[in-house]
C-alpha cells in the first residue's frame, strides 16, 4: 500500500454530501428488499413449508444452497484474511479487516437461510440441546458459533487500536460513541499494545484455519459427502471441492466488495493488489474445475448407473442450463478470459465483473451440488422429482441477503475497517 | 377396550356417569377405573400401580381378583422384523391404503408404497411388485445423521421417529436410500369430515385434534411398524389387511418364529443390501 494512494484520497472530489445520498439511497434500497422479503418469510413463517417448492421428493432446494454458498463465502473470505494476519502478506492488508467482518456476516446469512429451512423454527434451539456424535451436522452447527466468536474476536483486535482512537476524537460523532462502547474499556494504543494485537490475531487465526478449513467448510462438505444414499455426493473428494470453491468465490467477492466500495466511495482502487487477488482467484477457480473434472470423469469411467443418473441429469436435464450456463460459462470461461487476456487485465472494471462473475457462478455451483442428485430418486419406483425455487423462496433469499447487505453496510459505515482510518479521516 | 383415537365416537356418547348410574355397581369406582385405565393406556402409570390402587375395591364391588397380565407374553428380548413374500403380493395397495387409514397420515405422507418393476420386452416381460415399508434398518443412516437424535434405534427393533424432539432439517430424508421418509407440510384432506379430530396415533400416544404448526406437521414421518398395534397384541395394518397374505410380521429373535424360518430361507433377499443398511425388512423373491 503506498503513501501516493493515500495522497490520492485527500484530493476526494466527492463531497460529503454526495457520499450520505448515495449511503441513503443505497440503505433504502436494502431496507425495501428487506420489508419485501420480510413479507415473504412471514408467509412462509405462518404457512410454513407448503408454500415452497420443497416435497418429499426433493427435500432440500435453494435455502439449502444459499446456506453453503454463504458458509463458503464465510469460509473463503476468513481464509484470505489469514493470508495477511497470518502469513504476513501485506499487498493485500487493505481487505484484511472487510475479510473479517464479510466473514462473519456471511455466517449470519448462512445461519438465517438454515433456519427459514427447518420444518420447525420453532425448535432451532434443540440443535444446541442434544448431540449426536455421529452426525456431521450437529458438529456443524457447534463449528459454525465457535469460528463466529473467533472471527468477532480477531476483528475486535484488528480494529481495537482505531476503535480507541475514535472514541477519543471528538468529532467522530455516533461512530465514536460506537466504537467506545465496542472497545469493552480498552485504551492502550501503545506500540507493544499493537504488536500484541497482531500476536493476538496470528494466533487466533493460526486456530481459525483448522477451525474454518475442516471444521466448517470441510464439515459442511463432508455433510454432504458422508451421505451414502446419495452417490454424488458420496465421495471423498467432494469435502475438498467444497474448500477450494469456498476459496473461490471469498476471493472473488473481496475483490468485489473492494472495488466497489471505493468506486462508490470516489476513492482510488489499488490496482496491484486487485490484479494479485484477480489471479489468485483464477488459481484457485483452476483448481477447482480440475478436481471437478476428475470427479466427473471417474464417476462417468467406472459407469455406476445411479452416478451416471445424476450426472445425467446435471448435463442435459432441463436444469443443465445451470451448469453449462452458470457455472462453467459465466463463473469460469468468461472470468479466467478476462484476467488472463492482455486487452482486459488491466481494467479494474473487467477484473471486477470477472469477481461478480466467479462469485454468480459458484451460487450455480452450490444449487448443482443440492438439486440434481435429489431429483435422482432413491427408488425405481418413486416418481421422478423436479425443483425449482418459487417466488417465495427467491424474495425471501432477497431479503435475507439483502439483510446482510444492510449489515455489512451498517458495519463499513460505522466500524473502522478501512487499514489506518485514523489517517485518511479527516478528509472524508 | 378405548381405543385413543376414537374421539369423535365419545363426542356423540352419552355421559358415562348416567350410564353407570344405572348399573347397580359403583358409579365412581367406574369412572376412576376408566380414567385410570386411559392413564395405564398413555403409560402414564403402571399395570402394577393400577392393580394395586383397585384390587381391594374391585374384589369388593365384583367378587373378581384384578392381576397384573403385563409380564405374561412380554416383548422384552423381541425384535421385530417383516417378511414380504413377492410372488404373493399383488400390487393391489391395500397396505398403503390401511397404512394411511390405521396411521391417520396425512396427503402427501405415506409410511408405505408399492413399487412395479417391469423388465423385459414384450412378449418376455415380469413384473415386480416391492411393497416398501421403513426397513427399520439395523444401521440406519437416517439416524446416524440425525442431529438431535429425533430418530433412533429402540432395543425392539424399531427405528422410531420423535415427532416432539424433530427439527425438521430433512437430513435423514436425503439419507435414507430407501426413501421411506416423508415430510408432513402440514396439508389436510379437508373435504372430510373431522379429519382434524386425530392425528398420528404412532407410538401410543394422543396428540389431540391436527391443528396447523402443531407436531407432527413441519417435521419427517415414517413407518413405526405400527407400534401401538404391536402393543396391543396385533399385527401392524399392512400385515394384518393384506388380501394375498403376503406379509408376515414377528421376532426375529427367536429362531422358531415364522419371520425366521423365512428370512433364512434360500428365497430371502433385502433390498439394497450394498448400503450396509442391514434392514429388518426381508423380502421372497
Ligand atoms: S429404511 Fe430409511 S427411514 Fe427406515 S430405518 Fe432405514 S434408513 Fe431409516
Ligand atoms: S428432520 Fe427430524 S428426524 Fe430427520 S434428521 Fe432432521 S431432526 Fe432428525
Amino acid at each position: 500500500m503506498s503513501q501516493s494512494a493515500m495522497l490520492k484520497e485527500s484530493n476526494d472530489t466527492h463531497s460529503n454530501q454526495t457520499l450520505a445520498k448515495r449511503f441513503k439511497i443505497w440503505m433504502a434500497v436494502l431496507i425495501v428488499s428487506m420489508i419485501a422479503g420480510g413479507g415473504a418469510i412471514l408467509y412462509r413463517v405462518i404457512e410454513g413449508l407448503a408454500v415452497t417448492n420443497l416435497s418429499t421428493f426433493v427435500p432440500w432446494g435453494a435455502w439449502v444452497a444459499f446456506y453453503i454458498f454463504f458458509v463458503g463465502l464465510s469460509a473463503g473470505a476468513f481464509l484470505l484474511s489469514t493470508l495477511i494476519f497470518v502469513f504476513g502478506m501485506e499487498q493485500y492488508e487493505r481487505v484484511g479487516r472487510f475479510a473479517l467482518f464479510t466473514a462473519l456476516i456471511c455466517m449470519v446469512v448462512a445461519l438465517t437461510f438454515i433456519l427459514l429451512d427447518l420444518g420447525r423454527m420453532d425448535r432451532a434451539f434443540n440443535a444446541m440441546m442434544y448431540w449426536n456424535v455421529l452426525s456431521i451436522l450437529s458438529w456443524e452447527v457447534r463449528f459454525y458459533l465457535i469460528y463466529m466468536v473467533l472471527l468477532a474476536t480477531e476483528l475486535w483486535f484488528a480494529m481495537r487500536i482505531d476503535l480507541i482512537k475514535l472514541a477519543k476524537d471528538k468529532s467522530a460523532g455516533l461512530k465514536g460513541k460506537l466504537a467506545n462502547v465496542i472497545r469493552l474499556g480498552s485504551s492502550d494504543t501503545s506500540e507493544i499494545s499493537a504488536k500484541k494485537d497482531h500476536r493476538w490475531m496470528k494466533i487466533l487465526g493460526i486456530i481459525g484455519i483448522p477451525i474454518a478449513i475442516i471444521g466448517v467448510h470441510g464439515g459442511t462438505g463432508t455433510l454432504f459427502a458422508a451421505v451414502a444414499a446419495q452417490p454424488y455426493w458420496n465421495t471423498p473428494l467432494f469435502p475438498i471441492i467444497f474448500v477450494v470453491s469456498a476459496l473461490v468465490s471469498g476471493t472473488a467477492l473481496l475483490i468485489a466488495m473492494y472495488v466497489i466500495q471505493r468506486k462508490v466511495r470516489g476513492k482510488s482502487v489499488d490496482l496491484t493488489m486487485i490484479k494479485g487477488l484477480a489471479v489468485l482467484m483464477i488459481f484457485f477457480l483452476i483448481i477447482d474445475l480440475t478436481l471437478e473434472f476428475y470427479e466427473f470423469l471417474v464417476a462417468g469411467l467406472s459407469m455406476k448407473p445411479d452416478k451416471m443418473a445424476v450426472l445425467d441429469v446435471m448435463f442435459t436435464g432441463p436444469m443443465s442450463w445451470s451448469f453449462w450456463g452458470v457455472q462453467i460459462f459465466l463463473g469460469a470461461v468468461v472470468p479466467i478470459y478476462l484476467v488472463f487476456s492482455k486487452r482486459t487485465n488491466q481494467s479494474v472494471k473487467a477484473l471486477t465483473i470477472a469477481a461478480v462473475l466467479v462469485v454468480i457462478g459458484i451460487i450455480g455451483v452450490r444449487f448443482n451440488i443440492v438439486v440434481p442428485t435429489q431429483i435422482v430418486q432413491s427408488m425405481k419406483g418413486l416418481p421422478e422429482g423436479f425443483y425449482f425455487p418459487n417466488w417465495v423462496e427467491w424474495l425471501s433469499s432477497l431479503g435475507v441477503v439483502a439483510m446482510g447487505l444492510f449489515l455489512y453496510s451498517l458495519g463499513a459505515r460505522f466500524l473502522p475497517l478501512e487499514t489506518q482510518e485514523g489517517e485518511v479521516k479527516g478528509h472524508e | 377396550m378405548g381405543t385413543k383415537y376414537d374421539v369423535l365416537i365419545n363426542e356423540g356418547l352419552v355421559n358415562g356417569a348416567d350410564i353407570l348410574k344405572s348399573s347397580k355397581y359403583d358409579t365412581s369406582l367406574g369412572l376412576n377405573m376408566a380414567e385410570d385405565a386411559r392413564r395405564l393406556s398413555d403409560g402414564l402409570i403402571s399395570e402394577e400401580e393400577f392393580v394395586s390402587k383397585y384390587q381391594e375395591s374391585v374384589s369388593k364391588e365384583f367378587n373378581q381378583k384384578l392381576e397384573v397380565h403385563a409380564s405374561e407374553g412380554s416383548h422384552d428380548n423381541v425384535k421385530w422384523g417383516m417378511v414380504i413374500d413377492l410372488r404373493k403380493c399383488v400390487g393391489c395397495e391395500t397396505c398403503t391404503v390401511s397404512c394411511k387409514a390405521e396411521n391417520r397420515t396425512p396427503p402427501g405422507v405415506s409410511y408405505n408404497q408399492v413399487f412395479i418393476e417391469e423388465e423385459g420386452t414384450f412378449p418376455n416381460v415380469s413384473r415386480t411388485n416391492i411393497p416398501r415399508p421403513c426397513m427399520h434398518c439395523d444401521k440406519p443412516p437416517c439416524a446416524s445423521v440425525c442431529p438431535v437424535r429425533a430418530t433412533y434405534k429402540a432395543d425392539n427393533g424399531i427405528v422410531v421417529q420423535d415427532a416432539d424432539r424433530c427439527i425438521g432439517c430433512r437430513y435423514c430424508m436425503v439419507a435414507c436410500p430407501y426413501g421411506a421418509r416423508t415430510f408432513d407440510f402440514g396439508e389436510n384432506y379437508d373435504e372430510m369430515l373431522g379429519y382434524e379430530e386425530v392425528t398420528s396415533p404412532e407410538h401410543g400416544m394422543d396428540r389431540g385434534k391436527r391443528k396447523e404448526g402443531k407436531a407432527p406437521v413441519g417435521t419427517v414421518r415414517k413407518c413405526n411398524f405400527c407400534f401401538h398395534r404391536l402393543e396391543r397384541g396385533e399385527e401392524p395394518a399392512c400385515v394384518e389387511t393384506c388380501i394375498g397374505d403376503a406379509r408376515y410380521f414377528g421376532d426375529l429373535n427367536d429362531p422358531e418364529s415364522t419371520v425366521s424360518k423365512l428370512a433364512n430361507s434360500s428365497r430371502a433377499f433385502r433390498l439394497k443390501e450394498e448400503y450396509g443398511t442391514e434392514p429388518r425388512v426381508y423380502y421372497l423373491r
